[in-house]
């Protein structure tokens, strides 16, 4: 049995790692990482322009994102890949990768998904830090800059960290529409050897378990140490009896 | 509205004419009038829920207002304007908030250095320089690199005060600075505003310390059911409150 493990890594290590490349397109672990590193460097700041459009005093910003992050959230991220997959190339008229399509499908999902944690966290931590910021000149959006986005992402970081690994979850579905990652190359694996399905697929689950545990732990250090500068114990952050922070009428 | 036209040399740093505000179908302020002279102490008392920290908030306009006029050295501060020429006109307003409102994320020094750089333009170098000043000033220079969560309540609002100086404004309003505060820390912060009206600072402030209203006070406002009913001198309040309600406030305060 952990012969057959041993024996698998040993004969297709490389393929779980970077696929065909270089005589094909890039793929494995590889591909895996590079996607997942790209929806979640996206999927961040489109989430807090998102969480801004819905906070907007302006409809025609306000409407379109609260339907989109709607529409977003209540549709499986299947449904999502699949429809992106045949109507991308049917509006630009262009062959797209199907790399490119996945990505932009996450940042979209992903995006609307943070976008919810950040327009949370932006309301919830109370007018009171609003005022001051307004009562010494700062316009809203300098507000948000200095004073209410470092506070607000900073009380979402677990919240962030899920939605991360979630994203790195989400890449496997890429498999439906042929993007090249780890899934793909584990499959391929399973095709030419057909007997050991248990064994390559654990190897799968194994490799994506660690990669959402290192990347928990990194954040989760991180976050601690931002704490520890700041000498402040997690639950003095939010004021106890906060009221919402008013984002629409602070924008003159 | 006519009162409020604009003299840049107007002898009043605040004057609030005819401003009345509520919310829904409740009146808050029915019709305000009043006046704060350059360098002058006002000090506004009433009952809890009288409109006192309403009427302070729409001097710098974070309350809107339903009708009448607020100006600010000759500007009314009310009138129709973009963001930046409102922004402008607030940070020459100092404003210090019931519960301190520092901004946790930031040391202390960079709670009272990040609006001079970010709202006017200061190197950081010279507003790093003034706020060590400041903290100086208001007795916390060993506190610059402190962040506010480390901090008791009282050098929290001291900071606050400090924060607000780094603006260089002409006017400070403050909004109950010592009721959240433990009583052996209200001492603090009110000696270091008695100094700063001492400098000849304009100041408004919503304040139940009626000490430090007869000490430095030139002049109380009495508000009741957002209606100021009384305007006097301290001596003069203190001694013989002219209106009823006022007579109440001073004696429900004695017990
Ligand atoms: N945002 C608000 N919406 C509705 N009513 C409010 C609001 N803010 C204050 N009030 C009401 O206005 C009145 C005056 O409040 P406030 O100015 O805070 O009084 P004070 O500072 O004198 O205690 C109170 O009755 C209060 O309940
Ligand atoms: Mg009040």
């Amino acid at each position: 049995m952990i012969q057959d493990f041993i024996t698998i890594i040993q004969d297709y290590w490389l393929l779980l790692l970077i696929g065909q490349y270089p005589n094909g397109p890039l793929g494995g672990l590889a591909n895996t990482l590079i996607l997942s590193a790209l929806a979640i460097a996206f999927a961040f700041p489109v989430s807090i322009l998102m969480a801004l459009a819905r906070l907007s005093k302006w409809w025609f910003l306000r409407w379109p994102m609260t339907a989109l992050v709607y529409v977003t959230r209540g549709v499986p991220l299947l449904m999502l890949i699949l429809w992106c997959y045949f109507v991308i190339p049917l509006w630009t008229g262009a062959d797209v990768p199907s790399f490119l399509i996945m990505l932009v499908t996450l940042v979209i999902y992903q995006g609307a998904f943070l976008s919810e944690v950040v327009r949370a966290g932006i309301v919830s931590l109370g007018q009171g830090q609003m005022d001051a910021a307004r009562a010494l000149g700062h316009g809203y959006m300098g507000a948000m800059r200095f004073v209410i986005l470092p506070q607000a992402l900073y009380n979402m970081i677990p919240s962030m960290i899920s939605t991360f690994v979630s994203t790195i979850k989400d890449t496997t579905l890429g498999y439906v529409i042929n993007v090249p990652d780890l899934t793909f190359a584990a499959s391929q694996v399973n095709n030419q050897l057909l007997t050991q399905p248990f064994q390559v697929f654990l190897i799968l689950a194994l490799v994506y378990y660690i990669l959402c545990w290192s990347l928990t732990y990194v954040a989760n250090s991180v976050e601690r140490r931002i704490a520890r500068r700041r000498a402040g114990p997690r639950n003095a952050r939010l004021p106890a009896e906060a009221a919402p922070l008013k984002t629409i009428t602070e924008q003159l | 509205m006519s009162t409020l036209v604009s003299e840049p040399q107007a002898a009043q740093a605040i004057r609030i004419a005819d401003v009345c505000k509520s919310y829904g179908d409740y009146q808050v302020l029915k019709n305000i009038n009043a006046e704060v002279a350059r360098g002058e102490v006002v000090v506004i008392c009433g009952p809890s829920g009288s409109g006192k920290s309403t009427l302070i908030r729409t001097v710098n306009r974070l309350e809107e207002i339903n009708s009448g006029g607020i100006s600010f050295e000759g500007q009314d501060i009310h009138a129709p304007m973009g963001a930046s020429e409102l922004n402008k006109l607030r940070s020459r307003i100092g404003f210090v908030f019931q519960s301190f409102n520092l901004f946790p994320h930031l040391s202390v020094v960079e709670n009272v250095s990040m609006s001079p750089i970010r709202v006017k333009g200061v190197s950081p170098a010279a507003a790093h320089d003034k706020a060590l000043k400041l903290l100086d000033r208001v007795g916390l220079a060993d506190k610059a690199n402190s962040y506010p969560g480390q901090l008791s309540g009282g050098q929290q609002q001291r900071v606050a005060i400090a924060r607000a100086l780094a603006m260089e404004p002409p006017v400070m309003l403050f909004d109950e600075p010592t009721s959240a505060l433990d009583p052996e820390m209200v001492g603090e912060v009110l000696s270091v505003m008695k100094s700063l009206a001492a400098e000849g600072m304009t100041m408004l402030c919503v304040t139940h310390e009626m000490g430090f209203a007869r000490d430095v006070a030139d002049r109380i406002w009495f508000i009741d059911a957002g209606e100021i009913l009384e305007t006097a001198p301290p001596e003069d309040f203190f001694k013989n409150p002219r209106h009823p309600r006022a007579q109440r406030f001073l004696a429900d305060l004695r017990h």
